[in-house]
Protein backbone atom coordinates (compact mmCIF):
# COMPACT_ATOMS: atom_id res chain seq x y z
CA UNK A 1 0.00 0.00 0.00
CA UNK A 2 1.39 3.24 -1.12
CA UNK A 3 1.09 5.25 2.16
CA UNK A 4 1.54 8.95 0.01
CA UNK A 5 -1.21 8.07 -2.30
CA UNK A 6 -3.66 6.96 0.63
CA UNK A 7 -2.88 10.38 2.34
CA UNK A 8 -3.40 12.22 -0.73
CA UNK A 9 -7.17 9.82 -1.09
CA UNK A 10 -8.03 10.60 2.75
CA UNK A 11 -7.59 14.56 1.81
CA UNK A 12 -9.67 14.40 -0.62
CA UNK A 13 -12.76 12.47 1.26
CA UNK A 14 -12.99 15.81 3.87
CA UNK A 15 -15.63 17.74 1.88
CA UNK A 16 -17.40 14.38 1.34
CA UNK A 17 -16.76 14.03 5.62
CA UNK A 18 -18.63 17.40 5.79
CA UNK A 19 -21.82 15.65 4.37
CA UNK A 20 -21.93 12.50 5.40
CA UNK A 21 -21.54 13.33 9.31
CA UNK A 22 -24.48 15.41 9.34
CA UNK A 23 -26.59 13.35 7.19
CA UNK A 24 -25.24 9.83 8.63
CA UNK A 25 -26.51 11.57 11.97
CA UNK A 26 -29.72 12.03 10.63
CA UNK A 27 -30.15 8.39 9.53
CA UNK A 28 -29.01 7.51 13.17
CA UNK A 29 -31.85 9.34 14.59
CA UNK A 30 -34.59 8.30 11.90
CA UNK A 31 -32.92 4.33 12.60
CA UNK A 32 -33.40 4.85 16.71
CA UNK A 33 -37.26 6.23 16.02
CA UNK A 34 -37.88 3.06 13.77
CA UNK A 35 -36.75 1.12 16.89
CA UNK A 36 -33.22 0.08 15.34
CA UNK A 37 -30.18 0.18 18.91
CA UNK A 38 -27.31 2.26 17.92
CA UNK A 39 -25.32 -1.43 17.43
CA UNK A 40 -27.53 -2.34 15.01
CA UNK A 41 -27.44 1.00 13.45
CA UNK A 42 -23.57 0.97 12.79
CA UNK A 43 -23.66 -2.23 11.56
CA UNK A 44 -26.07 -1.13 8.90
CA UNK A 45 -23.90 1.71 7.79
CA UNK A 46 -21.27 -0.69 7.66
CA UNK A 47 -22.05 -3.49 6.05
CA UNK A 48 -24.80 -1.68 3.74
CA UNK A 49 -23.39 2.01 3.41
CA UNK A 50 -25.82 3.62 1.13
CA UNK A 51 -27.41 5.89 2.01
CA UNK A 52 -29.96 6.83 0.03
CA UNK A 53 -31.51 2.57 0.87
CA UNK A 54 -30.81 2.91 4.17
CA UNK A 55 -33.36 5.79 4.55
CA UNK A 56 -35.72 3.87 2.50
CA UNK A 57 -35.06 0.74 4.73
CA UNK A 58 -35.97 2.86 7.98
CA UNK A 59 -38.67 4.46 6.04
CA UNK A 60 -40.27 0.33 5.04
CA UNK A 61 -39.13 -0.53 8.63
CA UNK A 62 -41.76 2.01 9.74
CA UNK A 63 -44.51 0.90 7.74
CA UNK A 64 -44.31 -2.38 9.48
CA UNK A 65 -42.61 -4.28 6.41
CA UNK A 66 -40.73 -7.41 6.28
CA UNK A 67 -36.81 -7.72 5.11
CA UNK A 68 -37.48 -8.99 2.11
CA UNK A 69 -39.74 -6.01 0.40
CA UNK A 70 -36.78 -4.01 1.74
CA UNK A 71 -34.21 -6.27 0.83
CA UNK A 72 -35.39 -5.92 -2.90
CA UNK A 73 -36.26 -2.21 -2.75
CA UNK A 74 -32.68 -1.96 -1.97
CA UNK A 75 -31.53 -4.19 -4.88
CA UNK A 76 -33.39 -1.84 -7.14
CA UNK A 77 -32.48 1.68 -5.64
CA UNK A 78 -28.58 0.51 -5.94
CA UNK A 79 -28.40 -0.57 -9.74
CA UNK A 80 -27.14 2.57 -10.36
CA UNK A 81 -23.95 1.31 -8.74
CA UNK A 82 -23.68 -0.86 -12.20
CA UNK A 83 -22.89 2.32 -14.11
CA UNK A 84 -20.14 3.77 -11.75
CA UNK A 85 -18.47 0.14 -11.20
CA UNK A 86 -18.25 -0.47 -15.01
CA UNK A 87 -16.56 3.57 -15.73
CA UNK A 88 -14.61 3.17 -12.44
CA UNK A 89 -13.44 -0.31 -14.10
CA UNK A 90 -11.47 1.83 -17.27
CA UNK A 91 -8.79 2.72 -14.40
CA UNK A 92 -8.19 -0.36 -12.56
CA UNK A 93 -6.25 -2.80 -15.20
CA UNK A 94 -5.87 -6.61 -13.72
CA UNK A 95 -6.14 -6.08 -10.61
CA UNK A 96 -6.16 -8.54 -7.72
CA UNK A 97 -9.76 -9.42 -7.48
CA UNK A 98 -9.38 -8.73 -3.38
CA UNK A 99 -8.20 -5.62 -4.60
CA UNK A 100 -11.22 -5.08 -6.44
CA UNK A 101 -13.26 -6.00 -3.89
CA UNK A 102 -12.12 -3.92 -1.20
CA UNK A 103 -12.64 -0.51 -4.00
CA UNK A 104 -15.86 -1.77 -5.45
CA UNK A 105 -17.69 -2.11 -2.26
CA UNK A 106 -16.95 0.87 -0.93
CA UNK A 107 -18.13 2.91 -4.05
CA UNK A 108 -20.49 5.71 -3.16
CA UNK A 109 -22.55 8.25 -5.39
CA UNK A 110 -20.12 10.76 -3.79
CA UNK A 111 -16.82 9.10 -3.87
CA UNK A 112 -17.45 8.02 -7.27
CA UNK A 113 -17.86 11.57 -8.48
CA UNK A 114 -15.05 12.99 -6.48
CA UNK A 115 -12.94 10.54 -7.82
CA UNK A 116 -13.59 11.42 -11.28
CA UNK A 117 -13.36 14.92 -11.01
CA UNK A 118 -9.47 14.04 -11.43
CA UNK A 119 -9.19 10.41 -12.83
CA UNK A 120 -5.18 10.92 -13.12
CA UNK A 121 -5.11 10.51 -9.60
CA UNK A 122 -6.87 6.83 -9.51
CA UNK A 123 -5.51 5.68 -12.30
CA UNK A 124 -4.08 2.61 -11.16
CA UNK A 125 -4.02 3.89 -8.11
CA UNK A 126 -6.13 1.87 -5.61
CA UNK A 127 -4.09 3.05 -2.52
CA UNK A 128 -5.70 6.38 -3.39
CA UNK A 129 -9.22 5.42 -3.90
CA UNK A 130 -9.23 3.14 -0.95
CA UNK A 131 -8.09 5.99 1.02
CA UNK A 132 -11.12 8.17 -0.53
CA UNK A 133 -13.71 5.76 0.45
CA UNK A 134 -12.51 4.39 3.79
CA UNK A 135 -12.59 8.04 4.99
CA UNK A 136 -16.15 8.59 3.78
CA UNK A 137 -16.99 4.98 5.25
CA UNK A 138 -15.96 5.86 8.39
CA UNK A 139 -17.80 9.50 8.31
CA UNK A 140 -20.54 7.43 7.62
CA UNK A 141 -20.51 5.05 10.56
CA UNK A 142 -19.18 7.48 12.66
CA UNK A 143 -22.25 9.81 11.99
CA UNK A 144 -24.83 7.38 12.06
CA UNK A 145 -23.51 6.15 15.31
CA UNK A 146 -23.87 9.71 16.87
CA UNK A 147 -26.78 10.20 15.76
CA UNK A 148 -28.15 6.98 17.00
CA UNK A 149 -26.69 7.57 20.07
CA UNK A 150 -27.05 11.59 20.77
CA UNK A 151 -30.03 11.73 18.65
CA UNK A 152 -31.10 15.22 18.74
CA UNK A 153 -28.11 17.25 19.63
CA UNK A 154 -28.28 19.17 16.30
CA UNK A 155 -30.60 19.52 14.39
CA UNK A 156 -30.33 18.44 10.68
CA UNK A 157 -32.26 20.15 8.88
CA UNK A 158 -30.55 23.55 10.51
CA UNK A 159 -27.01 24.83 9.32
CA UNK A 160 -27.49 24.45 5.97
CA UNK A 161 -27.15 20.52 6.33
CA UNK A 162 -29.25 19.76 3.79
CA UNK A 163 -27.17 21.56 1.29
CA UNK A 164 -24.35 19.99 2.20
CA UNK A 165 -24.27 17.16 -0.50
CA UNK A 166 -26.12 18.98 -2.86
CA UNK A 167 -23.60 21.82 -3.04
CA UNK A 168 -20.69 18.84 -3.30
CA UNK A 169 -22.56 17.45 -6.21
CA UNK A 170 -22.89 20.68 -7.76
CA UNK A 171 -19.21 21.33 -7.80
CA UNK A 172 -18.58 18.18 -8.89
CA UNK A 173 -20.69 18.29 -12.06
CA UNK A 174 -18.98 21.39 -12.84
CA UNK A 175 -15.70 19.85 -12.36
CA UNK A 176 -16.91 17.36 -15.28
CA UNK A 177 -17.16 19.53 -18.22
CA UNK A 178 -14.26 20.54 -19.50
CA UNK A 179 -15.63 20.92 -23.52
CA UNK A 180 -18.00 22.97 -24.76
CA UNK A 181 -20.54 19.75 -25.94
CA UNK A 182 -20.72 18.92 -22.33
CA UNK A 183 -22.80 21.35 -21.26
CA UNK A 184 -25.15 20.38 -24.02
CA UNK A 185 -25.24 16.86 -22.43
CA UNK A 186 -25.42 18.19 -18.79
CA UNK A 187 -28.84 19.90 -20.25
CA UNK A 188 -29.94 16.62 -21.90
CA UNK A 189 -29.14 15.07 -18.59
CA UNK A 190 -30.90 17.05 -16.42
CA UNK A 191 -34.14 17.56 -18.69
CA UNK A 192 -34.20 14.23 -18.74
CA UNK A 193 -34.05 13.14 -15.75
CA UNK A 194 -36.70 15.47 -14.49
CA UNK A 195 -38.79 13.51 -16.89
CA UNK A 196 -37.95 10.15 -15.71
CA UNK A 197 -38.35 11.17 -12.35
CA UNK A 198 -41.77 12.43 -12.96
CA UNK A 199 -42.48 9.29 -15.20
CA UNK A 200 -41.27 5.94 -13.27
CA UNK A 201 -40.97 5.01 -9.39
CA UNK A 202 -38.00 4.83 -7.50
CA UNK A 203 -34.97 6.18 -9.45
CA UNK A 204 -34.40 4.66 -11.98
CA UNK A 205 -34.41 7.88 -14.03
CA UNK A 206 -30.68 7.95 -13.09
CA UNK A 207 -29.91 4.73 -14.54
CA UNK A 208 -32.27 5.71 -17.72
CA UNK A 209 -30.92 9.22 -17.67
CA UNK A 210 -26.81 7.60 -18.04
CA UNK A 211 -27.58 5.83 -20.36
CA UNK A 212 -30.12 8.02 -22.79
CA UNK A 213 -27.32 10.88 -22.11
CA UNK A 214 -24.07 8.83 -22.26
CA UNK A 215 -25.94 7.65 -26.02
CA UNK A 216 -26.29 10.57 -27.17
CA UNK A 217 -22.87 12.05 -25.97
CA UNK A 218 -21.40 8.93 -27.61
CA UNK A 219 -23.14 10.24 -31.88
CA UNK A 220 -21.96 13.84 -30.82
CA UNK A 221 -18.52 12.81 -29.88
CA UNK A 222 -18.40 10.42 -33.25
CA UNK A 223 -20.01 13.74 -35.31
CA UNK A 224 -17.11 15.85 -34.07
CA UNK A 225 -14.52 12.84 -34.49
CA UNK A 226 -15.88 12.48 -38.01
CA UNK A 227 -16.22 15.82 -39.23
CA UNK A 228 -12.31 16.94 -37.83
CA UNK A 229 -11.61 13.64 -39.98
CA UNK A 230 -12.85 14.54 -43.04
CA UNK A 231 -12.43 18.63 -42.43
CA UNK A 232 -10.38 20.07 -45.95
CA UNK A 233 -9.18 22.98 -43.62
CA UNK A 234 -6.51 20.28 -41.32
CA UNK A 235 -3.90 22.78 -40.54
CA UNK A 236 -1.23 21.83 -43.43
CA UNK A 237 1.91 22.75 -42.58
CA UNK A 238 2.42 22.93 -38.86
CA UNK A 239 3.97 19.09 -37.33
CA UNK A 240 1.03 19.21 -34.76
CA UNK A 241 -1.76 19.23 -37.48
CA UNK A 242 -0.69 15.84 -39.13
CA UNK A 243 -0.36 13.96 -35.43
CA UNK A 244 -3.63 15.09 -34.53
CA UNK A 245 -5.13 13.39 -37.31
CA UNK A 246 -3.23 10.53 -36.58
CA UNK A 247 -4.24 10.37 -33.15
CA UNK A 248 -7.59 11.01 -33.46
CA UNK A 249 -7.85 8.14 -36.39
CA UNK A 250 -6.14 6.18 -33.56
CA UNK A 251 -8.74 6.72 -31.19
CA UNK A 252 -11.17 5.21 -33.45
CA UNK A 253 -9.54 1.49 -34.05
CA UNK A 254 -10.67 -1.02 -31.34
CA UNK A 255 -7.39 -2.30 -30.91
CA UNK A 256 -4.49 0.02 -31.28
CA UNK A 257 -6.82 2.50 -29.18
CA UNK A 258 -7.42 0.02 -26.31
CA UNK A 259 -3.34 -1.03 -26.25
CA UNK A 260 -2.14 2.39 -25.77
CA UNK A 261 -4.86 3.13 -23.29
CA UNK A 262 -3.68 0.04 -21.13
CA UNK A 263 0.10 1.67 -21.57
CA UNK A 264 -0.73 4.87 -20.52
CA UNK B 1 -29.67 -7.68 18.22
CA UNK B 2 -32.72 -9.35 16.54
CA UNK B 3 -32.23 -12.22 14.38
CA UNK B 4 -34.57 -10.30 11.79
CA UNK B 5 -32.63 -6.93 11.81
CA UNK B 6 -29.60 -9.05 11.24
CA UNK B 7 -30.96 -10.92 8.21
CA UNK B 8 -32.36 -7.34 7.16
CA UNK B 9 -28.64 -5.79 7.05
CA UNK B 10 -27.12 -8.77 5.31
CA UNK B 11 -29.12 -9.08 2.60
CA UNK B 12 -29.05 -5.25 1.96
CA UNK B 13 -25.34 -5.84 1.89
CA UNK B 14 -25.46 -8.01 -0.33
CA UNK B 15 -27.41 -6.92 -2.24
CA UNK B 16 -25.73 -3.39 -2.44
CA UNK B 17 -22.29 -5.17 -2.55
CA UNK B 18 -23.34 -6.79 -5.98
CA UNK B 19 -23.92 -4.16 -8.04
CA UNK B 20 -20.78 -2.26 -7.08
CA UNK B 21 -18.11 -5.26 -7.37
CA UNK B 22 -19.83 -7.07 -10.47
CA UNK B 23 -18.94 -4.67 -13.51
CA UNK B 24 -14.91 -3.63 -11.77
CA UNK B 25 -14.45 -7.67 -11.44
CA UNK B 26 -16.04 -8.31 -15.07
CA UNK B 27 -14.34 -5.85 -17.27
CA UNK B 28 -11.07 -5.71 -14.99
CA UNK B 29 -9.88 -8.89 -17.14
CA UNK B 30 -11.52 -7.62 -20.54
CA UNK B 31 -10.28 -5.16 -22.85
CA UNK B 32 -13.63 -2.68 -23.79
CA UNK B 33 -14.63 -2.36 -26.87
CA UNK B 34 -13.27 1.87 -28.22
CA UNK B 35 -16.98 2.48 -28.57
CA UNK B 36 -18.03 0.90 -24.52
CA UNK B 37 -15.05 3.28 -23.23
CA UNK B 38 -16.17 6.20 -25.04
CA UNK B 39 -19.93 6.19 -23.57
CA UNK B 40 -18.56 5.18 -20.10
CA UNK B 41 -16.47 8.29 -20.57
CA UNK B 42 -20.32 10.28 -20.52
CA UNK B 43 -21.49 8.51 -17.71
CA UNK B 44 -19.92 10.74 -14.59
CA UNK B 45 -21.60 13.81 -15.97
CA UNK B 46 -25.05 12.17 -16.81
CA UNK B 47 -24.99 10.72 -13.50
CA UNK B 48 -24.09 14.00 -11.54
CA UNK B 49 -26.96 16.48 -13.56
CA UNK B 50 -29.35 13.55 -12.63
CA UNK B 51 -28.58 14.02 -9.43
CA UNK B 52 -28.65 17.69 -9.33
CA UNK B 53 -31.35 18.59 -11.43
CA UNK B 54 -33.93 16.95 -9.24
CA UNK B 55 -32.96 18.52 -6.31
CA UNK B 56 -33.30 21.97 -7.68
CA UNK B 57 -36.50 21.67 -9.78
CA UNK B 58 -38.87 18.77 -8.49
CA UNK B 59 -40.22 17.73 -5.35
CA UNK B 60 -39.80 14.18 -3.79
CA UNK B 61 -42.41 12.80 -5.53
CA UNK B 62 -41.06 13.63 -8.62
CA UNK B 63 -43.68 16.50 -9.90
CA UNK B 64 -41.84 19.35 -11.51
CA UNK B 65 -41.87 22.02 -8.86
CA UNK B 66 -38.79 24.41 -8.93
CA UNK B 67 -37.15 24.25 -4.81
CA UNK B 68 -36.25 28.17 -4.24
CA UNK B 69 -34.30 27.62 -0.95
CA UNK B 70 -32.13 24.77 -3.36
CA UNK B 71 -32.15 26.81 -6.53
CA UNK B 72 -31.20 30.12 -5.22
CA UNK B 73 -28.19 28.53 -3.05
CA UNK B 74 -27.86 26.87 -5.98
CA UNK B 75 -26.59 29.44 -8.25
CA UNK B 76 -23.95 31.22 -6.33
CA UNK B 77 -22.53 27.79 -5.97
CA UNK B 78 -22.59 27.10 -9.39
CA UNK B 79 -20.41 30.67 -10.07
CA UNK B 80 -18.35 29.90 -7.28
CA UNK B 81 -17.35 25.96 -8.43
CA UNK B 82 -16.46 27.10 -11.71
CA UNK B 83 -14.48 29.65 -11.01
CA UNK B 84 -12.66 28.22 -8.18
CA UNK B 85 -13.21 24.81 -8.67
CA UNK B 86 -12.92 23.67 -4.80
CA UNK B 87 -14.97 21.01 -3.35
CA UNK B 88 -14.81 21.97 -0.15
CA UNK B 89 -15.65 26.03 -0.63
CA UNK B 90 -18.20 25.08 -2.49
CA UNK B 91 -19.91 23.39 -0.01
CA UNK B 92 -18.94 25.73 2.87
CA UNK B 93 -20.63 28.22 0.98
CA UNK B 94 -23.64 26.25 -0.39
CA UNK B 95 -24.51 25.48 3.81
CA UNK B 96 -24.14 29.37 4.63
CA UNK B 97 -26.21 30.64 1.47
CA UNK B 98 -29.06 27.74 2.42
CA UNK B 99 -28.74 28.22 6.33
CA UNK B 100 -29.09 32.33 5.64
CA UNK B 101 -32.06 31.32 2.93
CA UNK B 102 -33.54 29.71 5.71
CA UNK B 103 -33.92 33.31 7.27
CA UNK B 104 -35.53 35.01 4.48
CA UNK B 105 -37.39 32.66 2.42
Amino acid sequence: MDNHQFRAGVKAALPIVLGYIPVGMAFGVLARQAGLTPIEVGLMSFFVYAGASQFLAIEMILKGMAWVPIVIATFFINLRHLLMSSTLSLYFNRNRIRTLGLLSGELTDESFAVAMSNTSKIENRPAYLFGLQITSHVAWVMGSVAGALFGGLIDHQSYGIPFALPALFICLLLLQIKKIHHLLIMVIAGVSSLFFKWALPGNWYIVLTALLASGIGMFLNSKVQSSKLKSPLTPPSPLGGERKVASTRNRGEGSRGTESMRKQ
Amino acid sequence: MRPEILILILGMALVTFFPRFFPMAFFNQRVLPEKVKKGLEYFPISILSAIVFPILFSNGGGKIEIQPQYLIAAIPVFLFAWKVKSLWGSVILGMALYWGLGFVL
